[in-house]
């Protein structure tokens, strides 16, 4: 056994064991007393508020969509930037962005077709699956006020189609569709939305993502019902800059950044 | 009760088929009978189990006008079960042409051909 | 939320989580480690946490293993260690 693993071994065994001293001051799984379920004298426990105001709130029953994109929309908003983030060090570090503009080779479109046959089946089935995939991830990301789902998961899903057909053909084929240039547009445009409803909260004098003073804006009948949604333009915002990210950083990985070939 | 049973016996009949797919994996001899095995047992006994599910949803199915959001359920389940029916064939199929290209060496027994060694005709 | 099939979930992804650190084939520890990612999707789905639990569906299982497997191809697929 080398040195450094030992000094590995040494190094992960105190922070599991600091960790696991940690956990033993935890209040336990469901515990009443413990301080987020429990009130404080004077006023509501933070998940006794959302569970019995949250719905009168928003109008949006799907709990856990109204604490990330409203309540918590703050936190939310940096999560997709870390994710944005990420994209820029992957681009950083592949370098391929204004490197190479050149146009592509264009090549005819079916380019699975020419004499291998054992990529036909996998082409059909993946053409097929496509379309399917695409109205899936729609469907979560404008139904995530109602059912599990949101801006995440569906752009996650979304970008997998993609990836789908940069696999079953090849990566040219997938960057005919969301081209380099047109991810990154949408990675920056997904926090623009992002941001721009915070911002427009500001405009109308609240507070940053408070969405209910948006109520002359989106023509709804009362407050709750502009937070619900401005909740989905929210998610949406999300959803692209998840997809562009989650396609850029295959994009380049499968391609040494070349953006050529791929897998 | 006679849909439960029904229900019962499909889920039975689809975890049998895992059980044999499963075996088929650890006691077939070469790649390309394991991803054989994976293959076909997978495919029937996920539909057979998501059969079962779909048939114990009637189990609350009383009257179309009150009832009617259990077929949705149901037709959820069958638009899973054609999914896989449609995915999980091509993936094997996807790995055994990678292997078949990969050169991975299947078992042949005494003076069969192996098609693999010459490299002059690939089917 | 049934114990039993907690414990059982939470052998498989102690298993999996192991292998996966200790296997040399880089290929089949990333492929092993989206078996991690779809057992604690599991594990989560089971305890009622059903937005998570898509959520790690959609990461863990499916797009993570999909960018491990194509940095493992453009690198090399022995682990030195």
């Amino acid at each position: 056994m080398r040195l450094s693993s030992i000094f590995a071994i040494i190094a992960v065994v105190i922070t599991g064991g600091i960790l696991l001293y940690g956990v033993s001051d935890f209040p336990s799984f469901g515990d009443p007393k413990s301080p987020a379920n429990a009130a404080v004298p004077g006023s509501e426990s933070v998940s006794q508020y959302f569970i019995t105001k949250s719905y009168k709130d928003t109008k949006v029953p799907n709990l856990v969509t109204s604490v990330l994109a409203d309540y918590r929309g703050y936190d939310t908003m940096f999560e997709t930037v870390v994710i944005f983030a990420a994209g820029m060090a992957i681009f950083a570090i592949l370098g391929s962005v204004g490197g190479e503009s050149q146009p592509r080779v264009q090549e005819e479109e079916s380019s699975f077709v020419d004499g291998d046959h054992s990529r036909i089946i996998v082409g059909t089935t993946c053409r097929l699956l496509v379309p399917v995939i695409q109205v899936f991830a729609l469907y979560v990301i404008g139904h995530g006020h109602y059912s599990p789902g949101g801006g995440f998961q569906g752009g996650v899903i979304l970008a997998a189609s993609f990836i789908i057909i940069a696999l079953s053909s090849d990566l040219d084929a997938a960057l005919r569709r969301l081209s380099e240039v047109n991810y990154l547009r949408l990675a920056c445009v997904g926090i623009l939305i992002y941001a721009g409803f915070g911002v427009l909260c500001q405009v109308l004098e609240s507070n940053f993502l408070d969405y209910g003073v948006l109520q002359p804006i989106l023509l709804t009948d009362g407050p709750e019902m502009a937070r619900s949604h401005s909740m989905l333009g929210v998610e949406i915002g999300v959803a692209f800059t998840v997809t562009a990210i989650m396609f850029a950083i295959y994009a380049n990985l499968s391609s040494r950044g070349t953006l050529r070939d791929g897998l | 009760m006679i849909i439960t049973i029904i229900s019962a016996i499909l889920i039975l009949l689809g975890v049998v088929f895992f059980f044999g797919a499963a075996l088929g994996i650890v006691r077939f001899p070469d790649f390309y009978s394991r991803t054989h095995a994976a293959g076909k047992g997978d495919t029937l006994s996920s539909f057979l189990v998501i059969l079962g599910f779909a048939v114990y949803q009637l189990k609350d199915f009383h009257s179309f006008s009150h009832d009617w959001p259990i077929l949705l359920v149901i037709l959820k389940l069958l638009a899973v079960s054609l999914f896989i029916f449609m995915t999980s064939p091509v993936s094997t199929h996807a790995l055994m042409d990678a292997g078949w290209e990969d050169k991975v060496k299947p078992e042949i027994g005494e003076g069969k051909p192996n098609h693999l060694n010459d490299d002059s005709e690939k089917f | 939320m049934i114990f039993a099939f907690d414990i059982i979930i939470l052998v498989f992804l102690v298993i999996a989580a192991i292998i996966s650190l200790s296997v040399k084939d880089l290929l089949s520890a990333s492929m092993i480690f989206g078996i991690y990612g779809f057992l604690i999707c599991l594990l989560w789905a089971e305890m009622g946490a059903v937005d998570v639990a898509f959520t790690e569906a959609a990461v863990g299982a499916g797009i993570s293993a999909v960018l491990m497997v194509a940095t493992v191809f453009n690198t090399k697929r022995k682990s030195s260690d």
